[in-house]
């Protein structure tokens, strides 16, 4: 690919980025004009405040609720995306995504004590079940990789993911036990385990931005490991690479960009595996593109399929999972199988 | 600069697969690893370029090789593996450009310029600069092996090793090979004179780019001598269990 074509597709895509989160945050039960909207958003970062002309309940609206909304949902498919592209190159498995450690089980079962058990610390008051999310799914990765040292000191990929697979259908058990036995608690929780954004507001995107900003940092720092441990842990042993250590420290940052995503919102898959395809498609394989088009693309296909999971059955919401795997899936189809197809 | 290797074991699982291995290599030489299948040389490469755990003393340049840095460790030797997994399309140009990763320096972003030049020229000798925007996956299995090659060689490490490099190479390229291979034993990289050490399945290319062999059977080394009094019938006939004369001219 040459530079100037390169170039073209970054623009192009960054452009459709850019109107996606637009319309994501213009479109549903309220509209509002372009101009409206830019005034409410420069009123607010020069401390102006509500712009004449725009009453005040649009700027609540726009500004409080759709806005953080439309964020949140791109940093959080943002984050799940890079993290997929870097657990596939690392475990040379293009099935691997941000759950193949048991991330999402971990903090499923983390989510399911706080609301079984009702525990509630005054100091985190509305981010208990984010919280307990994170330090869970954190765990059940540090657990997984503590079993597959234990069990294989080379921490090969197969064992990696045989102890990923293995946790994660262990700590389900214990989940699906917990929800039977409170059957009471089992709606809150699968509505949580289904994902969504509903009442996500600056606060959480003041949490997650820092951590897709050192997530991604780091994993640009690695890339260019990345790119050689995707040629297997052999060669990238014998290029220089120390294949494991790479390996448990960029695990341990996917599984922070992962948790902290699945604490807030709930698991959302399909995104993760999804987006890097669809991005080494059009940009190829290299990860200095592949982690930064991977955030800016799942971002996108995130926000978007937020806005259709709020507006299509309104007032209902749809979860958002469910959205990312019915839009996703034959897209993602198309995309690989069109494109090997022309290969052939 | 030498590799020493004193009393060296070496397991897969529970299972050895090296015992007893003493062996020194020096700067400059050229080192024929020869035996049938399953008889360890594969390991026994791997366990010099410091990639697989082993019991006993490897020591490269008086270090042992197991306390290196990875980075570092590449720095002086190169391993071309025999077989290479494909997972992700990279191209030819990038997949060489990997190999500098050691040696060169890189930023993350950027690839340092003298890097590209020597990645541009390990391509050309091998034959695959016109291939530089292909993906791997459309390449065949010999253009695959001359990228892999080349990648080798764009490591710029002073001990080469190499297992198997005539895998799939027609014998036009593998007559190629080993004017390469002898061009570049004949050289320095930077102080060091170059070293290789290859394992052939093909006596007749190991004849032509080795001056020494190493034979070996069950995990172990039965000849260290010159490659000429290694291709005679009766060690042949004890490295095999088949007598190679009857097949091949040796």
């Amino acid at each position: 690919m040459t530079k100037k074509g390169t170039g073209l597709k970054i623009a192009i895509s960054a452009v459709l980025c850019l109107f996606i989160l637009i319309l994501a945050i213009r479109q549903g039960s309220v509209y509002i004009s372009l101009k409206d909207l830019f005034g409410i958003i420069g009123g607010h970062l020069t401390g102006k405040g509500t712009p004449e002309g725009i009453e005040p309940m649009m700027d609540s609206i726009f500004w409080t609720i759709r806005m953080p909304r439309a964020i949140m949902a791109f940093l959080v498919g943002g984050a799940l995306s890079m993290s997929g592209a870097c657990m596939q190159a690392l475990l040379q498995n293009p099935l691997a995504s941000s759950y193949t450690l048991g991330v999402s089980s971990g903090a499923s079962l983390g989510a399911a004590l706080v609301l079984i058990l009702e525990i509630s610390i005054p100091v985190l008051s509305g981010f208990m079940l984010p919280f307990a999310g994170f330090v869970f799914g954190l765990a059940t990765v540090v657990i997984a990789l503590m079993l597959t040292s234990a069990i294989d000191k080379s921490v090969s990929n197969t064992t990696v993911v045989l102890i990923g697979m293995v946790l994660s259908l262990f700590v389900n058990g214990m989940m699906n036990l917990l929800s039977t036995l409170n059957a009471d608690h089992s709606k809150q929780l699968i509505l949580w385990m289904m994902g969504s954004f509903s009442a996500r507001g600056w606060k959480h995107c003041a949490i997650l931005f820092p951590v897709c900003v050192l997530g991604f940092i780091c994993l640009m720092i690695m890339s260019r490991k990345m790119d050689i441990m995707s040629f297997g842990d052999l060669q990238a042993q014998a290029m220089g690479v120390d294949a494991k250590k790479t390996k448990i420290l960029a695990i341990l940052i996917c599984a922070l960009l992962t948790g902290v995503s699945v604490a807030f919102t709930g698991v959302i898959g399909f995104i993760d595996l999804a987006a890097p395809h669809v991005v080494r498609k059009i940009f190829g394989p290299t990860h200095k593109m592949v982690i930064p088009m991977s955030f800016i693309y799942g971002g996108a296909f995130m926000a978007l399929c937020d806005l259709i999971s709020r507006t299509l059955l309104s007032p209902r919401e749809i979860p958002v999972g469910a959205v990312t795997a019915l839009l996703g899936a034959p897209f993602f189809a198309y995309v690989f199988f069109a494109s090997r197809r022309k290969r052939a | 600069m030498k590799i020493e290797v004193k009393n060296m074991s070496a397991f897969y699982g529970k299972t050895e697969i090296l015992q007893g291995i003493n062996l020194e290599i020096k700067q400059g030489e050229k080192v024929f690893i020869g035996g049938s299948n399953g008889s360890g040389k594969t390991t026994l490469l791997r366990v010099l370029a410091g990639i697989i755990p082993h019991k006993g003393e490897v020591l490269v340049d008086g270090r042992d090789i197991s306390s290196m840095k990875r980075k570092d460790a590449a720095k002086l030797i190169a391993l071309m593996p025999q077989t290479s997994d494909i997972y992700f399309p990279y191209t030819v140009y990038e997949t060489v450009l990997l190999g500098t990763y050691a040696s060169a320096g890189n930023s993350f972003m950027s690839n340092n310029a003298n890097a590209v030049i020597h990645a541009e020229n390990c391509m050309k000798e091998c034959g695959v600069f016109d291939l530089k925007e292909r993906h791997l996956d459309e390449l065949s299995g010999g253009q695959l092996q001359r990228v892999l090659l080349a990648r080798t060689f764009a490591q710029k490490s002073p001990f080469l090793f190499l297992d198997e490099p005539g895998n799939n190479l027609d014998i036009k390229y593998r007559a190629e090979l080993c004017d390469r291979l002898n061009k570049w034993s004949a050289g320095k990289t930077g102080e060091v004179d170059n070293t290789l050490v290859a394992v052939f399945h093909d006596l007749e290319q190991a004849k032509r780019c080795c001056a020494r062999a190493v034979m070996m059977k069950g995990g172990e080394i039965v000849f260290d001598g010159n490659i000429k009094d290694a291709m005679t019938r009766e060690m042949l006939m004890k490295v095999y269990d088949f007598d190679v004369a009857s097949y091949v001219e040796t």
